[in-house]
């Protein structure tokens, strides 16, 4: 894998941040607004727990939608040593980002007009989408044969 | 061989180097992402409780965090045409997290001095407009005690300067780094292969 230190490093820092996004009740706590882990998170995340999973609980230190970006960006990073071995050609890789980041502001501004209302599996799933796109738009730097 | 001389021929940057654009690049988002705040901040001093939580100074962090994240794919073009052309995937990845860093650190010194040199009271002002927010919502009592003593021991523990720059950084870092990923992807070129 080329740049393979790197890839271990993101893998690892992105599996913490997915992790530590679970918020306080992973660690006992009853909110996670006020524990470390939502400190960690507050200049990041508006940590709304009404828009947010619980854990034993206790609401997530990051809204649902955060929590799908960090958990899309880390099955993104997973599946690149499976897309490499496949040859996956990644060619639209930005289009399919700039596609995710559309589809974001869409919903955001969908439902903030009263068009629709969006649920926490909703906005878990788009923003999955979102990670998983960074990830693979990314995912041709760490390919063996290196083509970009 | 083949590899030490390709080694040779690649750009190697030091700290000297990354620190114009993580500089240039943090300095100007750390002000955006500060004026941002106050202005929130602000919004939700003077706004009367409605007891959602959807209030301005929620919606702050997640608009400053889409702002921020910009600062990574930035400092990367500012890069590419002033330093050099050419950045490996790893150092994009460093300037990058340099770029967060700068941010974190410098919107914490914003922060300080605001409430040093302007408003001593600013913290405490957003933290009873939140309180009356939490007030107003219709929620059991026990529960909105519970949010409420969480963020009055968030807002106390959060104004200690190492707590805020040790839990900002590696955040605002790590995501600033996957931004400078794509803003090597495309703005940087690759170093042509000699052999």
């Amino acid at each position: 894998m080329a740049n393979s230190k790197l890839y271990y490093f993101l893998l690892i820092a992105m599996a913490g941040m997915v992790f530590l996004a679970l918020g306080g009740g992973i660690w006992g706590a009853e909110q996670s607004i006020g524990h470390w882990t939502g400190v960690l998170f507050q200049s990041v995340c508006h940590q709304d727990p009404t828009r947010s999973f619980s854990v034993f609980g206790t609401p997530m230190a990051v809204n649902s939608r955060c929590f799908g970006i960090f958990a899309g960006i880390l099955t993104g990073l997973l599946l690149i040593p499976v897309l490499s071995a496949i040859n996956f050609k990644n060619k639209k890789g930005l289009v399919v980002l700039l596609f995710a980041v559309m589809l974001q502001i869409i919903d955001y501004s969908g439902n903030l007009m009263g068009y629709w209302e969006n649920t926490n599996i909703s906005r878990v799933l788009l923003g999955g989408f979102l990670g998983l796109a960074i990830s693979i738009s990314i995912s041709d730097f760490f390919y063996n044969n290196n083509q970009t | 061989m083949e590899e030490e001389i390709q080694a040779q021929n690649e750009p190697a940057y030091g700290f000297g180097d990354y620190l114009p654009s993580a500089g240039i690049v943090g300095i100007i988002f750390s002000l955006i992402t500060f004026a941002a705040g106050l202005f929130f901040g602000y919004q939700q001093i003077n706004s009367e409780p409605t007891g959602t939580f959807f209030s301005p100074f929620m919606i702050s962090s997640g608009v400053i965090c889409l702002i921020s994240a910009l600062a990574g794919l930035l400092a990367v073009w500012h890069f590419t045409r002033e330093v050099s052309p050419e950045l490996k995937l790893g150092q994009g990845a460093v300037l990058g997290f340099l770029t967060g860093a700068v941010i974190a650190i410098l919107g914490v010194v914003f922060n300080e001095l605001w409430v040093m040199l302007f408003d001593p009271e600013y913290s405490e002002k957003i933290l009873s407009s939140l309180i009356a927010n939490i007030e107003e919502m219709e929620l059991p009592s026990a529960q909105k005690n519970e949010m409420i003593d969480a963020m009055a021991e968030s807002v106390v523990s959060g104004q200690s300067l190492l707590r805020q720059l040790f839990m900002g950084i590696p955040i605002t870092g790590l995501i600033n780094l996957i931004t400078a990923l794509i803003g090597v992807k495309i703005f940087a070129e690759k170093p042509e292969e000699k052999f």
